[in-house]
C-alpha cells in the first residue's frame, strides 16, 4: 500500500513535468497542425542556460529558472522564424515541416555535443530533495511535491492567459483555423511567434526538473517522445488532452517500474501509444479533422 | 421495358445536428442525360457522395442496376461502373496528363504482382493498351498535345476536360459530373455541353449533371430535378423547370441565373 | 584492386541504398511518412544473424528469411495501423520502431542485448552486395513503372480520388508497407554480413530518421534521387569521420536546408534518364512541377 501510494505520486510527479511539455507541443499542434519534434530542443536549451548561470551566479534558482525560461523562448521563436516559416510561407505541405523540425531536433542537440560537450552534468541541488512524509501513509520527496506544484502554477497560468487576454483568445480562433484568424485580422506570424514562446517557456520549465532529476545531457529532449505520447493519448491539438494523457502517462510509467520492472516502463509508453493509435487515434479529447468531398 | 440503372430512394444524411438530404427520390433510366440544380448547400453534392459510398446515408436505399448499394464501399461502387468528377477537381498534380488518365484506365487492363516485377506475361500487352487507349481518351476531349505534361500546369479549361477523360477511362455505365462549368465562360460553356452530348451519345452513358450554369442544364438535359435544403422541390422537363421558375425564384432568391 | 576501405565504403552504400529504396516507396512513392524503419532493418538483421551463428543457416537462405519475417511484422502492423493517416503514423511508427529495438535489448537470452551480437561470417562481399542491389533496383524500377506504381502514386497525391477511380487505397498502402519492410530486412541482413557484429542501438531512431532523411533529400518519388541522397550521405560520413561530433551537426542542417531551399529534393521526382534531361534544358516544365507541388 506505501509503495502504491509512493508511485501514484511518483506518477504525477513525473505527468506532471510531462505535462508542461506535452501541453508545449499540443499547443503548436493545434495551430499549425504538425508535430514539432524539434519540442525536445527548447527543454534542454533552458536546462543549459539554467546550468550555467547558477554556476555563474551562485545557485540563485530564481535568477537561473528566469533566463532559462526566456532564452527557450526566444530560441523557439528563432527556430520558427528561421526554418519554419520560410517552408509554411511556401508550402501548405506539413511535411516539409515534419522533416525540417527533426533536422532542427538534431541541430540543436549536436550544438551541445559540439560546444559543451555530451557528459552528464548534475545539477547543484537547487530544488530540495528532502524527503517528505505524506499523511504518514508514504514518503516522497519535496522535489515531487514541487515539481507537481510548478506544473500546475504554469499550467493554470496558461490557462489564464488564454481564457483572459487578447492574445489568448487570438491563439483559441487560431486553433479552429488559422487562415480565418489571420482574415479576422490576427497577425498570424506574431501569433504563430507567440505560441512558439510559450512552448519554448513551458518545456524551458520541465527541462529543469528533468535535469534536476535525471542530470543534464545533450540527448535529454529524447524524452520528449514520450510527452508526444502522452499528447497523442490525450488528443493532439488539446491542451486538457495533454495534461491528462500525461498524467495517465506518468502514472503507468511509475507504476509499470515500481511493480514489474524499470526496463519494462519504456515498452509499456510506447505499448500505450499503440493501442491508442489503433482504439482511439484522436485521442480523448483529440480534434478531428475530415475533408470535405 | 423501363430500365432503371439508378434508384435513389427516400435518402436521409445528417451531418451533426444539419439535415442535408431530406427524403430523396429519383430516378435514372439507362441512357438518359438528366441534371441537378439547386443553391450552395442544398445537397446535390452530398447526393453523389452518398451514389459513390464517400458517404453511407442514415435511411433509404440506393440502387444501382437493381443492386443495392448503399452500404457499399467507394471502391466497389466504382468498379460496379460509376465515374465521378468533382467541383474542385481532384486531378493528380504532379503526373502528366496521360498518366492521369492510365492510372484510371488500369482498371480494365489488369495484370499481377509477378508479372509486374518481372515484366512478363500479360505486362507489355496491357501497357501498350492501357496507354494507347488512354491516348485516344485523351484526343477525344482534344487535350492529345498536351497529353506529356503535368497536369497541375494545365489551363483550368484543359484541367477539367482532363477530369472528364479521366472518369471515361473508366468505362463507366453511370457518369456524375459534378459543375463540370464551375469557372467557365460562355465560349467554354458551349464546347463543355457539345463534349457532355456528344459522350453521352458516342457511349451510350446514362449522366446526372450539377450545375448552377443554366445554359448548361437547360441545353443539354431533358429532364432536371431541384433541390434545395436536402429536399427535391421540383422535377420535369426545361420548360417545366422554367414556368417553375418564378416559385424557384422564391426559394432560390438571386442564385438561379435568368435563362 | 580496390583498397578494403573503399570497398567497405561502397558495399554499405549498396545496402543502405536498398533501405532507402524500400522506405522511398513508401514515402516517396505512397506518400507514407516514416520514422521508424531501422525496426526492419532490425529484423532482417537478428534474424539473418541468428539463423546463420546458431543453426548453420546458409546465408543467402537467412537474409531471404530476413527479408521475409521482416515484411510479415511490417504486414501484421500495417494492417491496423495504415488507416492512421499523416502524423499520427509518423507518431505510430516512432513507436514501433523503438518497440522492436526495446525488445532487441530486453531480450538478452535470445539476442545477447545491448552487449552486441558477435560472429557473423562476412558473407556481404562487394560482389554479393552489388548483385543485391541491382537485383533489388530493377524490382523496384519494375514495380514503380507499371499499374502498381500508379496506384501508390493514386493514393500519394489524392486517396480520395484514388478511392473514386475504383483503388482500394487501404490494400495499396498495407502492400506498400509491406514491401519496403522486405526490402529494410534484406538490408539490414546484408548489413549483418558486413559489420558481422550487431547492437540493437545500430537500429535506434537515428537510422529511421536517416532513412527518411535520405529518401527526402534525394527527392520523394524518385529511387534515383534515394539513391544519390544514400550515396552523398555516405560518403559524407566518411569525409567528416575525423570530426564525427560535427557530423551529426552537418547532417541535421542540411535536412532543415533543404527543407527551406528545395524542399522536392535533389532529383525532384525525376529519375536519371531522357526526361530529366528535357527538363533541365526546359525551363517552363520544371517550374511546373514544383508549381504542382504545392
Amino acid at each position: 500500500m506505501e509503495t502504491l501510494l509512493q508511485q501514484v505520486i511518483n506518477g504525477f510527479s513525473l505527468g506532471s513535468v510531462y505535462a508542461l511539455i506535452a501541453v508545449g507541443y499540443s499547443l503548436v499542434y493545434s495551430i499549425l497542425l504538425f508535430s514539432n519534434f524539434a519540442h525536445g530542443g527548447f527543454l534542454v536549451i533552458g536546462g543549459y542556460i539554467c546550468y550555467y548561470t547558477l554556476a555563474a551566479v551562485g545557485n540563485n534558482i530564481w535568477i537561473a529558472s528566469l533566463l532559462a525560461f526566456l532564452g527557450a523562448g526566444v530560441s523557439a521563436v528563432l527556430v520558427e522564424r528561421g526554418a519554419y516559416k520560410p517552408i509554411r510561407e511556401r508550402t501548405n505541405v506539413t511535411l516539409y515541416l515534419l522533416i525540417a523540425s527533426m533536422g532542427m531536433s538534431i541541430v540543436i542537440e549536436n550544438i551541445f555535443v559540439v560546444t559543451v560537450g555530451g557528459r552528464f552534468r548534475a545539477l547543484p541541488p537547487v530544488i530540495p530533495m528532502t524527503p517528505v512524509s505524506v499523511f504518514g501513509l508514504a514518503t516522497t520527496s519535496a522535489f515531487d511535491i514541487l515539481s507537481l506544484v510548478m506544473a500546475m502554477v504554469f499550467l493554470a497560468g496558461l490557462q489564464i492567459f488564454l481564457s483572459t487576454t487578447k492574445w489568448g483568445l487570438a491563439i483559441r480562433a487560431a486553433s479552429y483555423d488559422l487562415k480565418t484568424a489571420g482574415l479576422m485580422g490576427v497577425n498570424v506570424n506574431k501569433l504563430i511567434s507567440i505560441v512558439f514562446f510559450v512552448a519554448g517557456l513551458l518545456a524551458a520549465v520541465g527541462g529543469i526538473f528533468l535535469s534536476v532529476r535525471y542530470t543534464l545531457y545533450p540527448q535529454l529532449g529524447m524524452i520528449t517522445i514520450k510527452a508526444f505520447v502522452a499528447a497523442v493519448i490525450g488528443g493532439l491539438g488539446s491542451l486538457p488532452g495533454a495534461v491528462v494523457g500525461s498524467l495517465i502517462l506518468g502514472l503507468a510509467e511509475m507504476l509499470t517500474a515500481g511493480f514489474i520492472s524499470s526496463q519494462m516502463r519504456d515498452i509499456v509508453v510506447f505499448g500505450m501509444l499503440v493501442l491508442t493509435l489503433l482504439w482511439r487515434p484522436t485521442g480523448l479529447f483529440g480534434k478531428h479533422i475530415s475533408e470535405k468531398v | 421495358m423501363v430500365d432503371l440503372i439508378l434508384s435513389l430512394d427516400n435518402l436521409n444524411k445528417h451531418f451533426g445536428g444539419v439535415h442535408a438530404v431530406k427524403d430523396f427520390t429519383f430516378q435514372m433510366e439507362r441512357g438518359e442525360l438528366a441534371g441537378l440544380i439547386g443553391p450552395n448547400g442544398a445537397g446535390k453534392t452530398t447526393v453523389f457522395n452518398l451514389i459513390t459510398g464517400v458517404y453511407s446515408p442514415d435511411s433509404g436505399s440506393i440502387k444501382f442496376k437493381d443492386e443495392e448499394i448503399s452500404a457499399k464501399k467507394t471502391y466497389e461502387v466504382i468498379s460496379r461502373g460509376v465515374a465521378r468528377t468533382f467541383q474542385n477537381l481532384r486531378l493528380f498534380p504532379r503526373s502528366t496528363a496521360l498518366e492521369n488518365v492510365m492510372t484510371a484506365r488500369q482498371q480494365h487492363f489488369k495484370y499481377n504482382f509477378f508479372e509486374a516485377v518481372t515484366h512478363a506475361g500479360r505486362w507489355a500487352g496491357n501497357e501498350k493498351k492501357i496507354r494507347e487507349t488512354s491516348l485516344e481518351l485523351l484526343e477525344r476531349v482534344g487535350l492529345l498535345p498536351v497529353a506529356e505534361q503535368a497536369a497541375g500546369t494545365l489551363p483550368y479549361g484543359h484541367q477539367r476536360r482532363l477530369e472528364m477523360a479521366r472518369a471515361l477511362a473508366l468505362q463507366p455505365e453511370l457518369l456524375l459530373l459534378d459543375e463540370p462549368a464551375a469557372g467557365m465562360n460562355p465560349e467554354e460553356v458551349q464546347d463543355l455541353n457539345g463534349l457532355i452530348k456528344d459522350i453521352h451519345e458516342d457511349f451510350n452513358l446514362t449522366t446526372l449533371v450539377i450545375e448552377h450554369h443554366m445554359e448548361v442544364i437547360m441545353e443539354i438535359c431533358p429532364r432536371i430535378a431541384c433541390m434545395n435544403f436536402g429536399e427535391k422541390i421540383a422535377e420535369g422537363d426545361p420548360d417545366y423547370i422554367q414556368k417553375h421558375h418564378e416559385i424557384l425564384k422564391a426559394y432560390l432568391g438571386e442564385e438561379v441565373e435568368e435563362c | 584492386m580496390i583498397s578494403g576501405y573503399i570497398e567497405g565504403i561502397i558495399i554499405l552504400i549498396c545496402v543502405n541504398s536498398i533501405a532507402a529504396m524500400g522506405v522511398s516507396l513508401l514515402t516517396g512513392f505512397t506518400g507514407i511518412f516514416t520514422l521508424g524503419h531501422a525496426g526492419y532493418m532490425a529484423i532482417g538483421a537478428y534474424t539473418a544473424a541468428i539463423l546463420s551463428v546458431r543453426h548453420d543457416v546458409p546465408w543467402f537462405a537467412a537474409v531471404i528469411a530476413g527479408g521475409i519475417l521482416a515484411m510479415v511484422v511490417a504486414y501484421l502492423i500495417g494492417v491496423p495501423t495504415l488507416k492512421l493517416m499523416g502524423d499520427y503514423f509518423a507518431i505510430a511508427s516512432i513507436g514501433l520502431g523503438e518497440t522492436i529495438r526495446l525488445i532487441l535489448e530486453n531480450w538478452q537470452s535470445f539476442t545477447r542485448g545491448a552487449r552486441g551480437f558477435p560472429g557473423v561470417t562476412n558473407f556481404t562481399t562487394l560482389p554479393v552486395a552489388a548483385a543485391f542491389f541491382l537485383g533489388m533496383l530493377i524490382l523496384m524500377r519494375f514495380l514503380i513503372n507499371g499499374n502498381y506504381g500508379r496506384a501508390f502514386k493514386a493514393c500519394r497525391d489524392d486517396y480520395i480520388a484514388a478511392s473514386l477511380l475504383g483503388f482500394k487505397t487501404a490494400h495499396y498502402r498495407v502492400m506498400s508497407l509491406t514491401i519496403s519492410g522486405f526490402y529494410c530486412g534484406i538490408a539490414g541482413a546484408l548489413l549483418a554480413g558486413f559489420l558481422t557484429y550487431l547492437q540493437p542501438v545500430m537500429f535506434d531512431m537515428n537510422k529511421s530518421t536517416e532513412l527518411t532523411a535520405v529518401v527526402v533529400f534525394g527527392g520523394l518519388g524518385s529511387i534515383s534521387g534515394s539513391i544519390i541522397g544514400t550515396a552523398v550521405i555516405g560518403l559524407v560520413t566518411e569525409v567528416f569521420r575525423p570530426i564525427s561530433q560535427y557530423r551529426m551537426l552537418i547532417y541535421g542542417a542540411t535536412m532543415v536546408l533543404i527543407m527551406v531551399v528545395r524542399p522536392e529534393g535533389i532529383m525532384g521526382q525525376y529519375e536519371i534518364g531522357p526526361k530529366l534531361i528535357r527538363a533541365i534544358f526546359s525551363r517552363k516544365t520544371e517550374n511546373g512541377v514544383n508549381n504542382a507541388h504545392g
